[in-house]
């Protein structure tokens, strides 16, 4: 099977191929040590002797192997319910965020909407101004009544209007005859939206649900906040957060410190940061892949269109 | 007659089994205290055998609040919403939760008669404790002596001049007491010693500059002044407590030419300056840096480092540097030790939103007895100590467990009585309240090389280099006075340690041609701040408090 | 009386104009129920609490009710302006956020685009997934890591030396001139991976027939570069920049916080730290607020002032 096209091509063009694959392929993979040495390197670390560890110098393979970071996180028994604590809350989180901006950025894009521009404007500038921690806090805590209760990481976080800007422009780049098309066929706009647009703004749509689930499931300050004393509503980021501080501050403590403990009792900040890191961003790093095929090969929009 | 007592007997029997009942009951009906601590800790596990105890014997159960962000920040919102925790421990901004009115005063429900225990422990401080109107918001955590008055440790914790018991040893164990002395002793030392056993380069002194762990940068003057640490300003007991800010005054300008005269040598390291606290730990856990000037809680890490890798040589010994009469125009004595005082506003209050202010005001009054002092201190006979000829003792391994964070979740309710009133010192019977003072165990752990180390210089212990405490001047430590509350004040003083900060370094880095006119240029833009606002703010608040301290 | 008149035959008459906004928003009220709630919502959440604005112009104590705090006027503002650090602030939040800027441009799109080129699923797949972890790591690790390789024993001054490019190890992070431009390199570091994916998205939407055709034109691997991909990824690019435009004042916190050690502090402190030390950590949170009205009016301004000029220019807009 002949290729036309392949033999009709310029000699130039030919190497220009031949060549071009191997640069872009070799700086590929510089760029990858360049990012992947961090990491590497913070995974050496946490598998480290803490103690050790405080001398620096780790590479890309802990000098004297330890597991004991991983067990001071995980004695902990409140570790099993904050990781569950935090799964649920980034599953609803991304689940009503994804769906109710995708809905909005919808509405914004049809142009005949009357209220477009004046909603538009109002959520643009939302991105610019901020009220201040207490006003935020007292609406929240006070007001609402969301202090103490799982509410409190769903209700505050519903839309984003940065995704929402995302999704539409998304959308505006559709060709527009499908949409009108459908229109004329007397469809609503519900219907449209989640029969026609939803199903084509995949890529974005898993785009933005990456953002949103990655926000939901680093935050920890609306614990500290709002559920700070309900160890059952602890979420993953915030116990680690506390575990890494409590560390930090044994080494600080100066009435409570004893001159005593040896290597074989101490967790050091150092390691302890680094296990955080990996415990933390492991799981969402390893989903990663399944939203990742949305976007990097990308959907057959042509055959979407017929 | 037989009848009578029998009656008598089933009167009494049944008198006081009805009353038992009924008396556990007021005592016990179970409640959640909720508490807020502010700074981190982790929550005990559900099975905490002290805490067990606690909720058997006093039907309380604690739900705690701990710190995983900033205080201030926290306490501001904390403040403005009122959402307070029956117990507040407001951590070194607790003075913010007593000018809004979040805590009551505890003074009514303390007395001799009421509660003995607490009222022994505030007595010898009530000056100090109660404000103008009399009232006391919060009971101090830490710092009440019984019997004795004394450091309370064995090493100093605080600030000192460092320097490599190796190099101590290399020259045959002087007695080092002067800043030249010691700076000699670091130059002769690194000409020997250019490198350390294992070739690396060594470097004379190393100076951290981070954030606001920069005050090893500039604390050091106060003290070879002669003066302990009062934070940004020395102040002249002798002189009718005259305030001022030291690291511009003339007898500064000897310390930092020496420190320039350093850096020209190479003795001192342009990355000394821009290190992160990971670094700087690293580098004296490497065993390359001869000498420093730090607290030693700041650099425990790195001790705890040295000591795993067996490089017992490398650790640091804290020496009382000063002045010479030379340098500071006078004789100086050193006086790095404070004596010990108790914690001013440091510790629990009860908030307004609380339901049973007396009920927790009798728990830490029960807690307060001998009994439960040793269990706070000590913990469980049999478990975690041993009785010895009237000696409490505790073998090696429990010495660990005591220091160990997940050991302690499980079988110490530290995260509660850190914060409550706690008696040091020694027991009636002569041992120490802390574990960690009582030779017993403070020897059983310190390692042979240390032993050699202290025994060459005729001492038992690191704190033996040290002169004994001398007792808190009446104005307490200046470093712990609220600047905040003067919006004034507290401008200059954070615009003066911006430019101490900035500066210093600078001066230290400078062309030894240039320090003279780059250390007036210094000079006048702290002046110029005005660093007034804040040293007046001071010397007002150091004589207020002489006043209302004074004997 | 006539003027009003003429108004009334020119345009239609306000209540015809009336019924028709209301019959016209009838007829769309499947659209009103995808997007009133949520405008009441952020009006509740985003706007409702901007009342703390007025404490600006108070001495804001929060254990004092809110109305019961001393006015003081603009004199917040007044303060800030005077203060040299804080000028230095605006300066350094405006070099480093315009740095970020064109670098967190550049690097994702040039990353993207070449991803693009790469036939082989799984390695486009390996290098994307790669790139993007560095973003999990906390500014602490990353700016750790960062004052390691840049000190004067280095990495990239033994690089440097070896090459022979400069005679001493250069000060990285003791000087101020080269604050900015580290600040810009590490955040490109740690974010041009995960800023990619936006733009891998964008492109996922150009039609495939697009490539075909140029490939049967004979078009080579940078004209389609520059003829497809791009254009592909223009809208994006253009709403992303005039919302970015608006973030000129935002230069990030945490990186500055931790690389800028004290030595720098005139080229490292933003806005956002100069809040947090001389206001929050001061207790006097008026002037955090004040500041951040400052901020947000600039901002508005910026992005507004961006947004027109991409609508004279026929670009996609914002708005």
């Amino acid at each position: 099977m002949v290729d036309n096209n392949m033999i009709t091509r310029s000699r130039s063009q030919w190497r220009r191929h031949s060549v071009f694959p191997y640069i872009n392929g070799a700086a590929m993979i510089l760029l990858m040590f360049v990012t992947l040495y961090p990491v590497i390197n913070t995974i050496a670390i946490s598998f480290n002797d803490g103690t050790d560890a405080v001398r620096g110098g780790i590479g890309l393979w802990p000098r004297v192997f330890s597991m004991k970071a991983y067990e001071t996180i995980f004695v902990d028994e409140a570790i099993y319910n904050a990781f569950f604590i935090t799964i649920s809350r980034t599953v609803v989180q991304t689940i009503l965020n994804v769906v109710i901006t995708s809905m909005l950025a919808y509405a914004l894009s049809r142009k005949r909407y009357i209220l477009r521009k004046f909603i538009t404007t109002a959520f643009v500038l939302t991105m610019y101004i901020n009220a201040g921690l207490i006003p935020n806090y007292l609406l929240i805590q006070r007001t609402l009544g969301l202090g103490k209760s799982f509410w409190a990481y769903i209700i505050p976080t519903m839309i984003s209007c940065f995704n929402m800007i995302v999704i539409r422009t998304y959308i505006l780049n559709l060709p527009d005859a499908l949409v009108e098309s459908a229109y004329i066929d007397g469809a609503g706009d519900f219907y449209l939206f989640w029969r026609i647009i939803f199903p084509l703004c995949m890529p974005v749509v898993a785009t933005v649900a990456l953002f949103v689930a990655v926000g939901a499931w680093n935050s920890w300050f609306d614990t500290h906040l709002y559920n700070a004393g309900k160890v059952h509503l602890h979420t993953l980021q915030y116990l680690l957060k506390m575990k890494l501080a409590t560390t930090f501050n044994s080494a600080n403590a100066a009435m409570t410190s004893t001159e005593a403990a040896s290597s074989t009792t101490l967790t050091t900040p150092v390691t302890i940061r680094a296990a955080i890191t990996v415990v933390s961003s492991a799981p969402i790093v390893v989903i990663y892949p399944f939203l990742q095929r949305y976007f990097v090969v990308g959907l057959s929009v042509g055959s979407v269109k017929g | 007659m037989k009848k009578l007592v029998c009656l008598l007997l089933v009167l009494v029997m049944v008198g006081t089994m009805a009353a038992i009942p009924a008396m556990a009951e007021a005592a016990q009906e179970p409640i959640t205290v909720t508490v807020f601590a502010g700074d981190p800790r982790d929550q005990p596990t559900s099975d905490n055998k002290i805490f067990k105890k606690i909720e058997e014997e006093f039907g309380l159960k604690f739900e705690f609040e701990f710190l995983a962000g900033d205080l201030d920040e926290t306490l501001g919102v904390k403040i403005a919403g009122q959402d307070y925790a029956d117990l507040m421990d407001g951590g070194n901004s607790a003075e913010k939760l007593i000018s809004a009115g979040a805590l009551i005063d505890l003074m009514p429900y303390i007395s001799e008669e009421k509660t003995p225990n607490i009222y022994e422990y505030i007595k010898p401080y009530l000056k100090r404790l109660l404000d103008d109107e009399g009232r006391l918001f919060i009971i101090p955590n830490y710092g009440r002596q019984y019997n004795i008055n004394e450091y309370g440790m064995n090493y100093v914790n605080g600030p000192a001049f460092f320097i490599q018991k190796k190099a101590l040893a290399w020259a045959g164990y002087p007695m080092i007491k002067t800043m030249d002395e010691y700076f000699d002793l670091i130059e002769r030392y690194v000409a020997a010693n250019p490198t350390n056993e294992k070739g690396q380069k060594n470097e004379g002194f190393a100076i951290l500059c981070e954030d606001w762990r920069a005050f090893c940068l500039f604390n050091p003057v106060q003290h070879l002044m002669g003066r302990p640490n009062d934070g940004d300003v020395i102040v002249d007991i002798d002189n009718g407590y005259k305030t001022e800010a030291y690291v511009i005054q003339d007898y500064a300008k000897p310390y930092y030419k020496k420190l320039n005269d350093l850096f020209q040598k190479g003795l001192i390291s342009q990355d000394t300056f821009v290190m992160n606290y990971d670094q700087y730990l690293a580098k004296l856990s490497s065993g390359t840096v001869v000498g420093m000037f730090d607290q030693y809680w700041n650099f425990q890490n790195a001790t705890d480092a040295l000591r795993a890798a067996e490089m017992f040589d490398s650790t640091y010994q804290g020496l009382p540097i000063v002045y010479s009469p030379e340098q500071a125009g006078k004789e100086i004595t050193e006086h790095y030790l404070n004596g010990s005082v108790i914690n001013v506003n440091r510790g629990f209050g009860i908030s307004i939103n609380c339901q049973f202010p007396e009920r927790l005001v009798q728990f830490m009054e029960k807690m307060l007895d001998d009994e439960w002092q040793k269990i706070v201190w000590w913990s469980i006979e049999g478990e975690d100590y041993y009785v010895e000829d009237g000696r409490l003792k505790r073998t090696y391994e429990q010495i660990q467990n005591a220091a160990n964070a997940v050991w302690k979740n499980a079988n110490s309710a530290y995260v509660l009585t850190n914060s409550m009133p706690k008696k040091q010192g020694e027991m009636d019977d002569g041992n120490k309240w802390d574990p960690m003072v009582q030779p017993e165990c403070y020897f059983l752990e310190m390692n042979e090389y240390d032993k050699q180390f202290l025994a060459s210089y005729n001492m038992q212990r690191p704190l033996d280099f040290f002169n004994d405490p001398i007792t808190l001047a009446p104005y307490g430590e200046a470093w712990q006075i609220d600047v905040t509350v003067d919006q004034a004040a507290n401008d200059a003083k954070a615009a003066f340690q911006d430019i101490e900060r900035k500066l210093l370094p600078q001066i230290i880095m400078s062309d030894p041609a240039e320090f003279d006119a780059k250390w007036d240029e210094f000079v006048k833009a702290v002046e110029e701040v005005p660093i007034s606002d804040f040293v007046d703010f001071m010397q007002d608040q150091i004589l207020k408090l002489v006043e209302k301290n004074a004997e | 009386m006539h003027t009003v008149k003429t108004a009334s035959v020119s345009k239609p008459r306000p209540s015809a104009y009336r019924h028709s906004f209301w019959k016209q928003l009838l007829q769309q009220r499947q659209l009103v129920w995808m997007s009133v709630p949520m405008l009441l919502y952020i009006f509740l959440f985003n706007y409702f609490p901007l009342w703390g604005w007025i404490t600006a112009f108070m001495n804001y104590k929060p254990a004092v009710p809110l109305m019961e705090n001393e006015w003081v006027g603009m004199n917040n503002f007044i303060w800030l302006f005077e203060r040299p650090e804080f000028i230095r602030a605006i300066r350094n939040t405006f070099a480093m956020a315009a740095i970020n800027l064109v670098f967190g441009f550049v690097f994702p799109i040039l990353l993207a685009l070449f991803l693009n080129e790469i036939r082989s699923t799984r390695f486009k797949r390996s290098v994307q997934t790669v790139t993007y972890l560095p973003h999990f790591l906390s500014w602490v690790i990353v700016v750790g890591i960062a004052q390691t390789i840049f000190a004067s024993d280095g990495a990239v001054n033994k690089l440097l030396l070896s090459l022979g490019l400069v005679k001493n190890p250069v000060f990285f992070l003791g000087e101020g001139k080269y604050f900015w431009w580290l600040v810009g390199v590490i955040n490109v570091w740690k974010e041009c991976g995960w800023n990619t994916i936006i733009y891998l998205a964008a492109m996922s939407a150009i039609d495939p027939a697009l490539y075909e055709s140029a490939e049967i034109d004979g078009a080579g691997r940078f004209k389609k570069m520059l003829h497809i991909a791009l254009p592909g990824i223009k809208s994006t690019f253009m709403v992303l920049l005039i919302m970015n435009i608006g973030h000129l004042l935002e230069a990030g916190f945490e990186i500055q916080y931790l690389m800028g050690q004290n030595v720098v502090m005139d080229w490292s402190q933003t806005i956002d730290i100069f809040s947090l030390k001389y206001g929050i950590t001061k207790g006097q949170y008026s002037r955090a607020i004040a500041a951040g009205i400052f901020k947000t009016v600039v901002s508005i301004a910026l992005m507004l002032g961006a947004n027109m000029a991409a609508k004279r220019m026929g670009e996609d807009t914002l708005l």
